[in-house]
């Protein structure tokens, strides 16, 4: 067999695709660095362009995507062809449908509404300039994370949550429509496609077509990931760089390289936004991004029980850098970090809340900070979260005895699992003895647990292995946070010694 | 895929121009991005951090840090009680010069009308404006941060229509800004301050005195609590180290105690007119201590009963034992 430029780039996509399975699968595992673990969404440019539009800045490794973007702008939309993971994961679902389906000229050829993924750029980028990031709920790279963060590994984890089937079901749901129609979704939706369509356009290594020689057959059209027409005037912003139509054209005369003399000169045709449309829809987003932070979330609306991973910037700066990956989903040994859905409102779709049913905060652990690609999880020094001897630097909220479902303090049953749990020495859970009388009228001892919320870590230990089934009869709010001051209980104290009594 | 020769030639053969047409937009996209990059690279962003203690201290407004002085007037209406108590300090001209910017400070902290004794009395709040006024105040702020609805608050209280009357200017919450100053003490650190009190150059602390369910009364240092914009309610935990502590942040030019009528139970709010005693009495302090143990004392508490006086004693604010610094108007 020849060795031929489609086979280079399907041993590309095949690479990248372990790549990507490796690092999400070290995700957890604290031996691998946290920031290679989370490399590849550090690699896709929405990652930068969002957070820089939404936070001003450019966290840890995610100026790496502007590199991206800048090989985009010499030799087009190379990630998307021979990098995307989603891509290939696609590209292998139109292969199993049968040549029949994916080779034919109709189902290939470029459409007016492909435009739309230009649109779904616009208004996710209007609301990252907002200062709501969302790019993450459609761009490729944390929505493949997420459907396995949030909906895969939590079957064998058993902390299964409702947005894990909304985040594994959109992933099917493109996985469907690819066998309809290759790539339908980078076709239409894709917002990091867009974005790199946009850098391909000034692309100077693109296809090229010898017009002498081309006899206008129509070959290359069949095979076209991109519906990009390289028959006609080229749409280099549409093109995946597949290089399927090299090979099939039988006159030899498509290439992949700089303009030749001999090379048909066309202009690349536009993007079919339109002016009228653009203006529209910048300006419904800026109508709309309001709504989207403010809709049952935000510091004011979130549940009181929404805990935010430790190490969480505060709430707007958190949803201003948060690309609902999953990433420290994933990368939580106890399985504690959930996707959400509705605690957080809108704006808080898929960001990441503590289920302390599930798992909870293990005190020596910051691998959640360490994978972060945007530092929306600060990394924390590993003692940042232990409270020995002295209250923790980094707190997620304060545990809430509920004395009507408690035993000791409800039933008269003796227990204790709270404060044995609890790992804060000394220990934010007292207790109260009294006595009193069982049904036979003997007399009893009883522990009664009580919190000291100054001590309270907020890990929800005590919540978790709490024998009272669903809800806990002792649960973590997410008052006396760290990462924001206004949502304090207890006055500070800052020195001591000169308190009276 | 077989490379044609003339391809090749073309690749050798290409002009400067073309290579620039080709080439340009993509090396400029580079440029801009690289440029973005380095600009936005390990920025802060938009978290805020807890309010920094590296913030400023607040002027020390006092004329005379050593003038412990206390005038006590009664009898005659709010408005005659205070320029005879005044007078017997020196008058106003002693405290507000030529050109000055004045904040004072009543409490006007609730929806409740002057009779139930709630708020600062208006008239007072009223003669005091036009005093500082005729001493050659350029401007007279009288300020709160309300614990109910600001506006209500100063509507119903009178204070908003005396003080127009006055010539003076309302300013709360809802429509002035705040200053971050570090306020120190052991439980303060930083906080928000409305912005007039600390752009000004006298201040005058005009408290009424009300019965409180936690610190027994309420007076003058605990009235800085209207001053402050922030978690207020956390404070209550440590309230007389708190209110001690905002006695030594703020040093007032003057302390003047309204007690023309004073809240004898169900304060800080009360309503009923039943716990409301006339008393026609009004004390102006150089010594906030001392105010707020004269204040103290018309409802029957010595200093020793109240635990903020003596913190306030030990912070150096001033001296608990007004008797011995005390004119007799």
């Amino acid at each position: 067999m020849r060795i031929r430029p489609r086979h280079w780039r399907i041993l590309s996509q095949s690479v990248f695709l372990f790549i990507f399975l490796g690092l999400f699968f070290s995700l957890s595992d604290s031996r691998v660095p946290g920031a290679l673990a989370s490399a590849m969404l550090a690699l896709d440019p929405l990652t930068a362009v969002s957070t820089a539009l939404a936070d001003w800045t450019l966290p840890r490794w995610s100026w790496v995507g502007l590199i991206v973007l800048m090989v985009t702008a010499l030799v087009g939309r190379v990630f998307c062809g021979w990098v995307c993971p989603l891509g290939t994961l696609q590209h292998l679902m139109s292969w199993i449908s049968g040549p029949e389906k994916r080779k034919r000229a109709k189902i290939n050829r470029y459409r007016p509404y492909f435009a739309l993924k230009y649109i779904v750029l616009l208004v996710l980028l209007g609301l990252a300039a907002l200062g709501s990031n969302h790019t993450g709920w459609l761009d490729p790279i944390p929505l493949l994370h997420r459907a396995f963060a949030a909906g895969v590994r939590p079957l064998w984890m058993g902390t299964a949550v409702p947005a894990g089937w909304v985040a594994f079901g959109l992933l099917a749901a493109i996985l469907l429509l690819s066998a309809w129609m290759p790539r339908f979704f980078c076709r239409v939706l894709c917002p990091l496609g867009a974005l790199l369509g946009l850098f391909a356009r000034l692309a100077p290594i693109r296809i090229r077509r010898l017009d002498d020689s081309c006899t206008g057959c129509t070959l290359c059209v069949l095979p076209c990931q991109g519906a990009d027409e390289p028959l006609g005037d080229h749409r280099v912003s549409e093109c995946h760089v597949c290089l399927n139509c090299l090979e099939v054209c039988s006159e030899n005369s498509l290439f992949y390289r700089m303009a030749g003399d001999g090379d048909v000169v066309s202009q690349t045709p536009d993007l079919n936004v339109g002016r009228r449309r653009f203006l529209l829809t910048a300006a419904a987003t800026a109508v709309v991004a309001p709504v989207v932070q403010v809709a049952g979330g935000g510091f004011e609306g979130s549940s009181h029980d929404a805990i935010r991973p430790p190490g969480a910037l505060d709430e707007e700066a958190f949803l201003s850098r948060c690309i609902t990956c999953g990433a420290c989903s994933a990368s939580c040994p106890t399985g504690v970090i959930a996707s959400d859905f509705g605690k957080t409102g809108l704006g808080g779709l898929f960001t990441p809340v503590l289920n302390m049913r599930h798992g909870w905060c293990e005190p020596s652990c910051i691998r959640c900070g360490e994978v972060c690609p945007t530092s929306a999880l600060s990394l924390l020094a590993p003692e940042a979260k232990q409270a020995i001897g002295k209250p923790a630097e980094v707190t997620i909220g304060t545990a809430f005895m509920d004395r009507g479902r408690c035993l000791p303090w409800a039933m008269d049953t003796p227990c204790i699992v709270c404060e044995e749990m609890c790992p804060t020495s000394p220990k934010a859970i007292e207790f109260e003895t009294v006595q009193s009388k069982d049904r036979e009228g003997k007399t009893i001892t009883l522990q009664r647990p009580v919190i000291i919320p100054g001590l309270c870590t907020g890990c929800g230990l005590c919540e978790n292995r709490c024998p009272v089934g669903g809800q806990a009869a002792i649960r973590v709010s997410s008052v006396g946070e760290s990462r924001d001051p206004r949502n304090q209980m207890l006055q500070r104290v800052i020195v001591t010694a000169d308190l009276e009594g | 895929m077989k490379e044609t020769p003339d391809a090749v030639k073309a690749y050798i053969a290409i002009s400067r121009r073309k290579l620039i047409g080709t080439w340009g937009p993509a090396a400029i996209a580079g440029l801009a991005l690289g440029g973005t990059g380095f600009a936005l690279h390990g920025r802060q962003g938009r978290h805020t951090p807890p309010l920094p203690d590296s913030a400023l201290a607040l002027t020390d407004w006092r004329m005379d840090p050593d003038d412990r002085r206390l005038a006590i007037a009664g009898g005659g209406g709010p408005a005659e009680n205070l320029r005879r108590a005044l007078g017997a300090m020196g008058g106003i001209g002693a405290f507000v010069k030529q050109g000055d910017k004045v904040a004072i400070k009543p409490n006007c902290a609730w929806d409740r009308r002057p009779q139930q004794a709630a708020n600062t009395n208006p008239d007072l709040v009223a003669e005091l404006v036009r005093q500082c006024l005729a001493a050659g105040a350029s401007k007279v702020t009288v300020l709160d941060n309300s614990c109910h609805d600001p506006g209500r608050a100063f509507d119903r209280s009178g204070i908003a229509a005396s003080v127009k009357e006055a010539g003076g200017v309302c300013a709360h919450q809802n429509n002035v800004s705040t200053e971050v100053r570090n306020l120190g003490g052991s439980v303060l650190g930083s906080w928000e301050v409305l912005r007039p009190i600390v752009e000004a150059d006298r201040v005058i602390n005009v408290p009424i005195v009300k019965h409180h369910s936690l610190s027994r009364v309420t007076v003058g240092m605990k009235n800085w609590m209207g001053a402050i914009v922030g978690s207020r309610p956390n404070l209550h935990q440590r309230l007389a180290q708190a209110c001690a502590e905002l006695g030594d942040a703020f040093r007032p030019t003057l302390t003047v105690v309204d007690a023309t009528r004073i809240l004898t139970g169900g304060g800080p709010t009360g309503g009923s007119l039943a716990q409301v005693k006339n008393t026609d009495l009004l004390a102006v302090a150089t010594d906030p201590v001392a105010g707020d143990a004269w204040g103290a004392s018309l409802l029957g508490i010595e200093p020793q009963d109240m635990p903020l006086l003596a913190i306030a004693e030990r912070l150096g604010v001033g001296n608990s034992d007004w008797r011995s610094v005390e004119i007799s108007v």
